[in-house]
């Protein structure tokens, strides 16, 4: 599938039709706050990545791993992909890219969303050659079984896919058991069914940050 | 203003294009709440409050005061009016009730986002009859001066105004330091230019939560002995 026939794969910026231009002051700001740093390891995607970043869990786990977060809410992979291209991996080069969009990609089919990871994944290798890209499974949602969630584990299948064949790339489905055995996910998991609550993060951080470590580990110095 | 003239003081619930129907979940689930909880505070409102609830600050200072938390991201003045009458204010008196909306009134003007609220505030004055209200004014916005942050200081201004003659309803603003001299917000205090950090949240809670105390102790009911 060609980024043409792809809007997931088609960069495009957010329009500001709000009036006060945050998303675009939010790039600018990773691009800028890029040029003085030296991040081993970059996290860039949506909302799940950027409250991430307000939370404990981020100073205790991946501060000490000298990571940047680049998350923006709201993003789907067309807009990651637009801030990947303008700017916000050119003054950096984190040895490991961690890499979680794909759930507000409304409107686009699992195999146009999966489009728009690789073409991120792409991005970054061209730019990044020597970092590792680890692709993060879609978390299911909503409270009760529902369209979105086959969509989710959809994408993640043929993400999943995809990769195998790259060494430079991974897929990790960082969901430890959202969904109970009545097919619904607790508020005390994700306080509006899309977004995690701060006991939420440490499950799924803890195995991310493991992942991130040894692909660390494994690079040279 | 009535409501038939102002768009934002009628009530809406948020229609589900996504697919996952997360906005009628929350709603029902704080329906149910009301059924089992007996608070003493309510907070309603958009993710100004939902996300305060996520913070230790909640934990620590509201919780102790049995206050119930049915914030929701992206309302608007409309669907909080519709979710306040359609379940969520029944089966409970809170002695106080915290509005905090507004701000996500995308295709109204100041005076009918101003108007919305005080719709809310006279909903919940006639439903609560002797409930205590507290509006908090609506936040500057991005990180450089833009129409948005003129809005809800205009909002802010003629709320500031009309509130106090509804009754027992004061009006707060947390949002006087967050503008620096130079115009600009910080990623520290916003992060992404819209929503509090941990920290701001821990400053501006300071002052709603002596402001809560002093109205609850002010409330006539039995001596409330495990108050924080």
């Amino acid at each position: 599938m060609s980024a043409d026939s792809n809007p997931a794969a088609s960069p495009s910026p957010c329009q500001d039709i709000q009036g006060d231009g945050r998303w675009m002051t939010l790039h600018n700001r990773f691009v800028s706050d890029s040029k003085g740093k030296e991040p081993d390891v970059l996290f860039v995607g949506d909302s799940l990545v950027q409250l991430l970043h307000e939370f404990e869990v981020w100073r205790k786990l991946f501060s000490p791993l000298h990571a940047l977060n680049f998350g923006v809410s709201g993003d789907a992979t067309q807009h990651v992909l637009w801030r990947l291209i303008n700017g916000e991996l050119d003054y950096i080069s984190p040895k490991v890219v961690v890499v979680w969009v794909g759930t507000n990609n409304h409107g686009n089919t699992p195999e146009q969303i999966c489009g728009g990871i690789m073409a991120i994944v792409s991005v970054i290798h061209q730019k990044l050659p020597h970092a590792h890209t680890l692709v993060l499974g879609l978390l299911p949602r909503g409270k009760s079984p529902n369209p979105l969630r086959e969509r989710n584990a959809s994408v993640n299948a043929l993400v999943q896919a995809e990769v195998a064949s790259l060494s430079h790339v991974s897929f990790l489905d960082v969901d430890p058991g959202f969904i109970h055995s009545d097919g619904s996910i607790l508020h005390q998991d994700m306080y509006d069914y899309l977004h995690l609550t701060q006991q939420a993060y440490q499950k799924v951080c803890q195995p991310l940050y493991e992942r991130i470590k040894s692909l660390l580990d494994k690079q040279a110095p | 203003m009535s409501a038939e003239e102002n768009p934002a003081a009628e009530p809406a619930p948020v229609i589900d294009v996504q697919g996952d129907g997360r906005w009628m979940s929350q709603h029902n689930r704080f329906v149910q709440e009301c059924k089992d909880a007996e608070p003493d505070v309510l907070f309603v409102g958009d993710s100004m409050v939902q996300l305060m609830q996520q913070h230790e600050v909640w934990r620590e200072l509201f919780s102790p005061l049995h206050a119930l938390n049915f914030g929701v991201s992206g309302d608007t003045t409309c669907n909080v009016l519709w979710r306040l009458q359609n379940g969520e204010l029944d089966n409970i008196r809170p002695k106080v009730v915290v509005l905090w909306v507004g701000t996500n009134n995308h295709e109204h003007t100041a005076d009918q986002v101003a108007g919305g609220i005080l719709a809310i505030a006279q909903l919940l004055l006639s439903r609560l009859p002797k409930a205590k209200i507290i509006v908090l004014g609506l936040l500057p916005r991005g990180e450089f001066p833009n129409p948005l942050r003129e809005k809800n200081a205009a909002v802010n201004n003629l709320l500031r105004a009309s509130l106090p003659r509804l009754g027992p309803v004061q009006f707060i603003d947390v949002g006087g330091n967050f503008v620096h001299s130079d115009g600009t917000i910080s990623s520290r205090d916003m992060f992404d230019f819209l929503h509090l950090s941990a920290g701001a949240y821990r400053t501006m809670s300071t002052t709603l939560h002596e402001l809560l105390l002093q109205l609850l102790e002010e409330t006539p009911q039995e001596r409330r002995a495990s108050l924080v």
